[in-house]
């Protein structure tokens, strides 16, 4: 797998916990089940994921940004040949890859890294 | 959604090996069958879960759970250490019941919530920890569920 691919995915899935302690179901049952303290969690989620985007080379930090602002997730899953971010079909397989991974590629119809699952 | 239906016999894992935290979390993950740098991945997320807060609710169960971009559906898995763990508890006490929960951070059904609390209401139930310890087989744990989680 790509390094920054990998980083991109740490990235997504620190943002989806860091979102599941905003509101709703996903609060309650961390501050209630769990006893989380939530704003003290979420800031340290924050740091966090600041750290991460340091690890981010310059092009791929601007890009990051860039498709942040515009799109909300950065990379998105590819799965059965379908584009999580815009639900189209995307061509993903290239003849005798092992890791289809190992390249850092976007969908061609939204914009987003995407992360192709087997 | 019944919890029974989430879980297969081969997600289900009663004699776990690891003396750590750490090393329960690889085992556990290691149930989902994904591949190396999933399994990674999904490893660092669950344990920055945890350093947020113990997931150990108490009663000897722990519910170590997240989303990640590493599934693409809501995963579950169980394990039992036996001889029970340091997870550094709300009570304190050794876990010896760990319930894994892996969700995409969409999902169409949007069951990882209502999934997670559906095991915390569970593993609260005042017989479950000990119906747990008895268990002996994969199937005697999806009948427990089966009738303690209709």
């Amino acid at each position: 797998m790509h390094p920054q691919l990998m980083l991109l995915l740490e990235l997504q899935d620190l943002r989806a916990q860091h979102r599941e302690l905003e509101e709703g179901a996903g609060l309650d049952i961390e501050a209630g089940t769990f006893n989380i303290d939530v704003e003290r969690a979420a800031a340290q989620l924050q740091e966090k994921i600041a750290e991460l985007e340091e690890g981010l080379s310059p092009p791929m930090r601007s890009r990051y940004e860039r498709v942040m602002q515009s799109l909300g997730r950065v990379v998105v899953p590819v799965i059965n040949g379908v584009c999580y971010g815009c639900f189209v079909s995307i061509a993903t397989a290239r003849a005798g890859e092992q890791d289809p991974n190992q390249a850092l590629t976007s969908c061609e119809h939204c914009g987003r890294f995407i992360y192709i699952l087997p | 959604m019944k919890l029974r239906e989430l879980f297969t016999a081969n997600v289900v894992s009663l004699d776990l090996e690891s003396e750590t935290k750490d090393g329960l979390l690889k085992e556990l993950i290691s149930l989902l069958q994904l591949d190396e740098k999933s399994e990674a991945i999904l490893f660092k997320t669950l344990k920055r879960r945890e350093n947020l807060g113990s997931t150990g609710i108490g009663k000897g169960i722990a519910i170590p759970h997240c989303r990640s971009l590493v599934v693409n559906r809501l995963r579950l898995a169980y394990g039992r250490k036996p001889a029970g763990v340091d997870f550094k508890a709300i009570d304190g006490q050794p876990v010896y019941n760990f319930f894994l929960i892996v969700a995409p951070p969409l999902e169409v059904s949007n069951q990882y919530l209502p999934v997670l609390g559906k095991i915390a209401q569970f593993a609260k139930d005042p017989v479950v920890p000990e119906r747990l310890q008895e268990i002996e087989s994969a199937d005697a744990f999806l009948a427990l569920l089966e009738e303690k989680a209709p």
